[in-house]
């Protein structure tokens, strides 16, 4: 845990002081899992301040100051879906809500100003981003969060509070899914 | 390199790949904003929910009341006193004669 049990006691008591630490020593990591999550960096914060205002909510809800990592991610997942399935009902095109300095981004790796290594970077998020596009939003969700952010199954099960064994069997299929995909782009030449 | 460890060498260089998101400088005044925000709206949804909880809590006793005093003023009601009963002993319908008075002929006259 990045911060004391008495800390997150502190907070759950109303302390605004403990929180504001709180939040300062987590929002970096769960911004980044956010925008792994969700995939549009312009977003990121919006949907990473809505779990600290859902955070600050619910901390009476938490029954003890253990899991409250496996809450906060919890609260993530949530937001990040929920932002997910309002972006799916909006149904905007991807290109239409970048903002100006994506554009310009976009613009700079079409004409190959940008260095070799962050085209490279930008080559394999692409690629991860089109395997992912073979399972649901779902299984990309729980995949991301098992496979890239490192989350063993059992803060997953703490998390989706399913028992282990279904989200073994869930990541499995998700897995072998990506792991098609995957073969299948290696035989094209996609990669 | 099996395919398994093809892919999990894939995500760790995804993880690589993905940029640092860096909170902006107007991350935390924002963030109490929204919590200021959702909290007066809070406030006053929960003062509103109290007061209606209160008033449906009052209706609720006053409705058990009556439900419970009505019968009761009624049978209250319905107790007879003395002189109700007197009335309806000595009441005309009640006398056995009062038919006999009405309907015997009228005697002969000699």
């Amino acid at each position: 845990m990045l911060v004391d049990q008495e800390l997150v006691e502190k907070a759950r008591g109303g302390d605004g002081a403990a929180f504001n630490d709180i939040v300062l020593a987590y929002r970096k990591r769960i911004m980044g899992t956010i925008s792994r999550l969700i995939g549009r960096p312009e977003d990121v914060e919006d949907v990473a301040q809505e779990v600290f205002v859902r955070l600050y909510y619910s901390l009476d809800q938490l029954r003890t100051p253990e899991v409250f990592e496996p809450w906060l991610y919890r609260l993530t997942v949530n937001a990040s879906y929920d932002y997910l399935r309002r972006a799916r009902r909006r149904n905007e095109s991807r290109m239409a809500d970048l903002s100006e300095q994506q554009v310009v981004m976009a613009d700079s790796v079409a004409s190959g100003r940008q260095e070799g290594v962050e085209r490279q970077k930008g080559q394999v998020r692409d690629f991860v981003d089109a395997l992912f596009q073979h399972v649901s939003e779902e299984d990309r969700l729980l995949l991301t969060l098992k496979e890239v952010e490192g989350l063993s199954l059992k803060e997953l099960e703490k998390i989706y509070r399913v028992k282990e064994n279904a989200i073994k069997v869930r990541l499995f299929r998700a897995r072998q899914r990506v792991l098609k995909a995957y073969n299948k782009a290696t035989v094209d030449g996609n990669l | 390199m099996s395919d398994d460890s093809k892919l999990d060498e894939l995500f760790h260089t995804y993880l690589a790949a993905c940029p640092d998101v860096e909170p902006s400088a107007n991350f935390m005044p924002n963030l109490w904003q929204r919590i200021e925000s959702r909290h007066s709206f809070g406030f006053v949804f929960k003062n509103v929910a109290r007061t209606t909880m209160a008033a449906c809590a009052a209706l609720c006793l006053l409705l058990v009341f009556l439900n419970f005093a009505a019968p009761f003023r009624d049978r209250m009601a319905q107790v007879p006193n003395y002189t109700d009963v007197l009335m309806a002993e000595h009441s005309a319908e009640n006398t056995d004669y009062t038919e006999a008075i009405l309907e015997a002929p009228p005697a002969p006259q000699q």
